[in-house]
């Protein structure tokens, strides 16, 4: 690497600093003006996690395996009656309960890796800051409301 | 001694008998990245002991990965350097593939030396800002973290996250969400228009290391502050174990992606950038090569990237044999080093993290002795570590 390392008579490189200065001054700045102008995230932007109730079983699969534990699930089995006479009465998991903590979570998205039933997807929507912390525990009406900004995946590169 | 001091300075020593200062800098400090604690005896302006105090950062990622299984440790170790977090998820996944045998296809060891690439260059890209921030230059800050935003949002468009992008995965990359009938389709191939939006990056990457050329590199006060400053001899580099640019600063040409490569190094051509002098102004040259260098890995790689599948078959439940492992990659800092020793079962019985940073940072008490106070942040800033890291 041939760099130069003498020293050479000062006041250059303030003249080259002040010339970048000058002409950042008519560039376009990259940022913009965040409550009034917003940047779209990506489609795979993990920002909040959405439940599908209809899709949930009620398997803590996504529970079990989230790294801490921040996902709180309750069900119960309930009798559905058979769909035609004569046939059997089925079981069916029904959910009473279920919350996830942001505030405990570190968006792996491990347990939407996990559901095997499609019921937790990624919605890349981040503006659910709150006040007090105990707010960021949402519950199932909250996560079921996130369902409809759940954008359809990416399409990909041609390999 | 007496020769070199001014005859008014001989009568105050004579007279004063002034006792060493120890002056406490830190855990909060803007020039110490994170929560380092330095405690420096200081005889006037001379340095003559320091201590850096560690731990302010310990979340005890050793211990965590005890109990976790390898999908969730994943998640946790992109945590502990976070300014290049593709970089320490990979030797770690390398690691559990040794151990099980499982291979990951050549389109997912492609996507993620892409990946490690741009976190390499993102990560040098924050020295290139922090550096001359420290020795007072504002501007390269701006530059240099504008690129790092286009470099990390294609990260975010593939992985899913700017920082954390936990997108390896035991056998290959990430799978797509579920075995529903909805998401099975889904692909966590490059996203459509990837190759075309790097192609931009990079060149955009290439030219802010020319302006920084410009504006840094052959800027009169900040060779004043760097050149000469803080040199690292070769061997002192080598026993107190540095790596990464740090060593390759003070002439040791020493490359992991060429000695041991753990992805399809061999298949690219660069260059390893070693400098001969090691003092802080070549440490930052350095720095600056291995981004033309990196995005002339990523260049080349994105022609080369061959199709296929993304995920080796891996069983539901991964169980890992019984046996120990260490895996090293270079991550933007140096050496990176897992050691696992798995007893069988789904969680390691031991993880052992050879971080980078910890290792850079041991040469500090040496380094510092002797120097003076205002070339401390200079010094400090020039071995570029993460606390983060430091403390795991």
């Amino acid at each position: 690497m041939a760099y130069d390392k003498s020293i050479r008579p000062p006041f250059a490189g303030l003249w080259k600093g002040m010339w970048a200065t000058l002409k950042a001054l008519f560039r376009r700045p990259p940022t913009v003006f965040y409550p009034e102008e917003k940047e779209i995230p990506v489609p795979r932007a993990r920002g909040v996690i959405s439940l599908d109730t209809e899709a949930c079983t009620v398997c803590m699969l996504c529970a079990r395996e989230c790294p801490d534990w921040c996902i709180y699930i309750e069900g119960h089995k309930e009798e559905v009656p058979p769909s035609k006479p004569g046939g059997r009465p089925r079981t069916r998991a029904k959910l009473d309960r279920f919350d996830i903590d942001f505030a405990l979570c570190m968006y792996c998205g491990i347990c939407v890796e996990v559901c095997p039933f499609d019921a937790l997807f990624w919605s890349p929507e981040y503006e659910y800051s709150e006040y007090s912390i105990a707010d960021l525990l949402h519950p199932v009406e909250r996560l079921t409301e996130w369902l409809d900004t759940v954008p359809e995946p990416p399409a990909l590169e041609s390999s | 001694m007496t020769g070199l001091m001014h005859r008014s300075e001989v009568a105050v020593s004579v007279e004063l008998q002034t006792p060493d200062m120890t002056l406490n800098i830190g855990p909060q400090h803007p020039s110490t990245h994170g929560v380092l604690r330095l405690v420096a005896k200081v005889d006037g302006e001379r340095i003559e002991e320091v201590e850096p105090v560690i731990g302010y950062m310990h979340r005890g990622y050793e211990k965590l990965a005890e109990v976790r299984t390898y999908a969730q440790i994943t998640a946790l170790v992109n945590r502990i350097d976070w300014v290049a977090g593709f970089a320490s998820e990979v030797p770690f996944i390398v690691a559990v593939e040794r151990l099980t045998g499982i291979e990951a296809p050549p389109r997912a060891q492609w996507i993620r030396l892409i990946l490690t690439e741009m976190a390499r260059i993102a990560s040098h890209l924050v020295f290139m800002s922090s550096y001359p921030l420290e020795l007072g230059a504002t501007t390269p800050l701006m530059w240099a973290l504008r690129e790092r935003e286009r470099v990390l949002d294609l990260i975010e468009s593939v992985t899913g996250g700017r920082f954390h992008p936990n997108f390896n995965r035991v056998g290959g990359v990430k799978p797509a969400a579920g075995g529903g009938s909805k998401t099975k389709k889904i692909s966590m191939d490059l996203p459509a228009g990837f190759f075309a939006q790097t192609k931009t990056a990079m060149e955009k990457v290439l030219h802010v290391c020319d302006e920084l050329d410009e504006l840094v590199t052959g800027n009169e006060f900040i060779k004043a502050r760097t050149v000469g400053i803080g040199v690292i001899p070769p061997d002192k580099a080598i026993e107190y174990g540095l790596s990464g640019p740090n060593l390759r600063a003070s002439g040791v040409d020493f490359d992991l992606r060429k000695v041991e490569p753990i992805l399809p190094y061999d298949e690219v051509d660069f260059d390893v950038v070693v400098t001969t002098s090691g003092d802080c102004y070549d440490r930052y040259v350095c720095r600056l090569e291995e981004i033309r260098q990196s995005a002339r890995i990523v260049l080349q790689a994105i022609d080369k990237i061959p199709s296929g599948p993304l995920q080796a078959k891996v069983p539901r439940v991964l169980k890992v044999p019984e046996g120990q492992v260490y895996v090293r990659h270079e991550n933007p800092k140096g050496e990176f080093g897992y050691y696992i020793v798995s007893e069988g079962g789904r969680m390691p019985y031991r993880l052992k993290i050879r971080s980078t940073s910890f290792s850079n940072l041991s040469i500090l008490p040496w380094l510092l002795e002797g120097q003076l106070v205002p070339d401390l942040v200079a010094i400090m800033g020039s071995l570029d570590f993460v606390l983060g890291d430091v403390d795991r």
